[in-house]
């Protein structure tokens, strides 16, 4: 079995070539930083009744889990967890406070007097 | 400074767990080990230290309590410890001073000031919830212990931390002032400034709280932590003569502390240590930070964030984690909640120490000018008793008052100049 393998890649150079890219891409995926953040997001009035969420998901290849949620006439109030390439939340993340979403870690007040 | 990242805690559940019973979310109610954790997995609720109130109630009773030491730790079986403390055993058991002066100010029949600018070692509250998060901390096997901080909770961490021996992690904003720095730094404490403001501070903490193996008192250690305030609920009661305020008034920066001393009272009441009263407590911020009373006034159950600009920086916490919990204790006993300008603060502090010797921070200022503010719209009625909650001294915020507390008058050593000095007109004295 070992030797058919091995032996595979060397039969065809053109057939060879999507394997090692293929197998390129798939250690990108594995090596590239992941990460998981737990938010609050609290939203202004104005963008209460906009899909912010929907917009993040399409703009960003991130995962979100909402975890509770508040909506009323004067304020949004979202936890949720975002999951994915560092890079792709942080993005989101500015994004979000880009659109005047503010967003804080669950434990809030980190900072204290 | 170490190097060294893990302290290897064992990070589980001791088997002893005391009174203890689980940590449990305050939303949906699930249970979790005593461990270092602090959110629910489900809902990312904020954890609560449960009890076992009936084997308390079968162990703790007012004589008990009256043989111990007077330290905070006479009411052990109600703070969030296995086994004896070992970190900041002398703390607490601060005096409820009697202010008569100030209630004939203030215009109230009866007053207290809870005096914990002279709680030990550093002088504020914040030593009571520290020595509280480190003896757990010990507990669970931790080596190093961290806070982010403006002021006074560095302080006590590092000052605990070194009494106790465990390596300690202060993060502070770069641009802190020189004396808060060093207060810190004399306890031998690893300070680390953060570039950055106030949200890139708190987001690099809840990192570094989720990555290393260390107690970060405010972050996963925050259920035990933030139970350490209730020991100021427990002596105010004892030293009332077992008795539960009619009225509190309780300065608010992440609101935990109004919510704890509410704790205290029902823990007592249900404990049968006190005879169960009403009480309401009230919150008080500056209007430089105001996000809690905010709410309060305009009758909403949440709070909107908000930038902080006060002198009263021990309270400059925009975005309160108790925040949601302080307005509910508010409603549910009736109490209500106002904010104070900085001159008004600068004044709380002046009438304060004018009236009963006591020199308390600019979150004492709050407290005092709430109150006074309270009194006088008859929300606090003046035939009622009240005790005002005085967390910080007042030489750890001397800059806030500088150039607002009159100046000396310098004389020649001889008593000519003295007479002439004495024989000046008085108005002209107290303007200079």
């Amino acid at each position: 079995m070992a030797k058919t393998k091995a032996a595979a890649p060397r039969k065809s150079t053109a057939a060879a070539k999507p394997v090692r890219k293929a197998a390129r891409t798939v250690a990108r995926k594995v090596t590239e930083p992941k990460t998981a953040r737990r938010l609050w997001l609290s939203y202004p009035p104005e963008h209460i009744k906009e899909p912010v969420i929907w917009q993040m998901s399409q703009r960003f290849p991130i995962t979100f889990d909402i975890r509770q949620a508040s909506v009323t006439d004067k304020i949004g109030i979202l936890c949720l967890e975002l999951e994915g390439a560092s890079k792709d939340v942080e993005a989101a993340i500015t994004w979000l406070r880009k659109v005047g979403v503010r967003v804080e870690p669950v434990e809030l007040s980190a900072l204290e007097s | 400074m170490s190097s060294q990242h893990s302290s290897s805690p064992s990070h589980g559940a001791t088997s002893h767990t005391g009174f203890m019973k689980a940590l449990k979310c305050r939303e949906c109610g699930r249970e979790y080990p005593l461990t270092a954790t602090h959110v629910c997995e489900f809902d990312f609720g904020p954890l609560e230290v449960a009890y076992d109130y009936d084997r308390i109630k079968r162990t703790l009773s007012r004589e008990v309590i009256c043989q111990r030491p007077q330290n905070m730790w006479r009411y052990r079986e109600l703070l969030p410890v296995a086994g004896e403390p070992t970190v900041g055993r002398q703390v607490g058991y601060t005096p409820l001073v009697k202010a008569d002066r100030l209630a004939r100010r203030l215009g109230i029949r009866e007053l207290y000031v809870k005096n914990d600018a002279v709680n030990y070692p550093t002088l504020s509250f914040k030593d009571r919830v520290v020595s509280v998060a480190l003896s757990r901390s010990v507990e669970l096997g931790f080596k190093t212990v961290a806070c982010a901080s403006t002021g006074n909770l560095a302080n006590s961490v590092a000052a605990n931390a070194a009494s106790a021996g465990l390596e300690c992690f202060v993060f502070i904003p770069h641009d802190l002032e020189q004396g808060k720095v060093i207060n810190s730094l004399v306890y031998g404490a690893n300070v680390i400034g953060i570039k950055g403001h106030y949200d890139e501070v708190n987001r690099l903490c809840a990192e570094i709280a989720g990555k290393y193996g260390w107690a970060f008192v405010n972050v996963n250690m925050r259920p035990y932590y933030a139970e350490g305030s209730k020991s100021m609920g427990f002596e105010i009661q004892e030293q009332l003569g077992w008795t539960i305020p009619e009225h509190t008034v309780v300065c608010m920066a992440s609101g935990s502390l109004l919510t704890k001393i509410h704790k205290s009272y029902q823990e007592f009441s249900k404990l049968g240590l006190v005879e169960p009263t009403k009480w309401k407590i009230h919150g008080a911020q500056a209007t430089g930070c105001s996000p809690i009373t905010t709410a309060q006034k305009a009758g909403l159950d949440f709070f909107k964030p908000v930038k902080p600009n006060t002198i009263a920086k021990s309270l400059a916490i925009g975005t309160p984690a108790d925040g949601f919990y302080a307005l509910k204790v508010m409603k549910e006993t009736g109490g209500y909640g106002d904010d104070v300008t900085d001159d008004e603060i600068r004044e709380g502090i002046q009438l304060l120490a004018e009236c009963e010797g006591i020199f308390a921070e600019t979150a004492g200022g709050v407290t005092v000018g709430v109150a006074k503010k309270l009194i006088a719209s008859g929300k606090i009625p003046k035939d009622s008793s009240a005790v005002l909650c005085i967390t910080g001294n007042g030489l750890k915020t001397i800059e806030a008052m500088a150039g607002h507390v009159g100046e000396t008058h310098d004389i020649r050593p001889n008593l000519r100049e003295f007479e002439a000095l004495l024989n000046q007109d008085k108005t002209q004295l107290l303007q200079a």
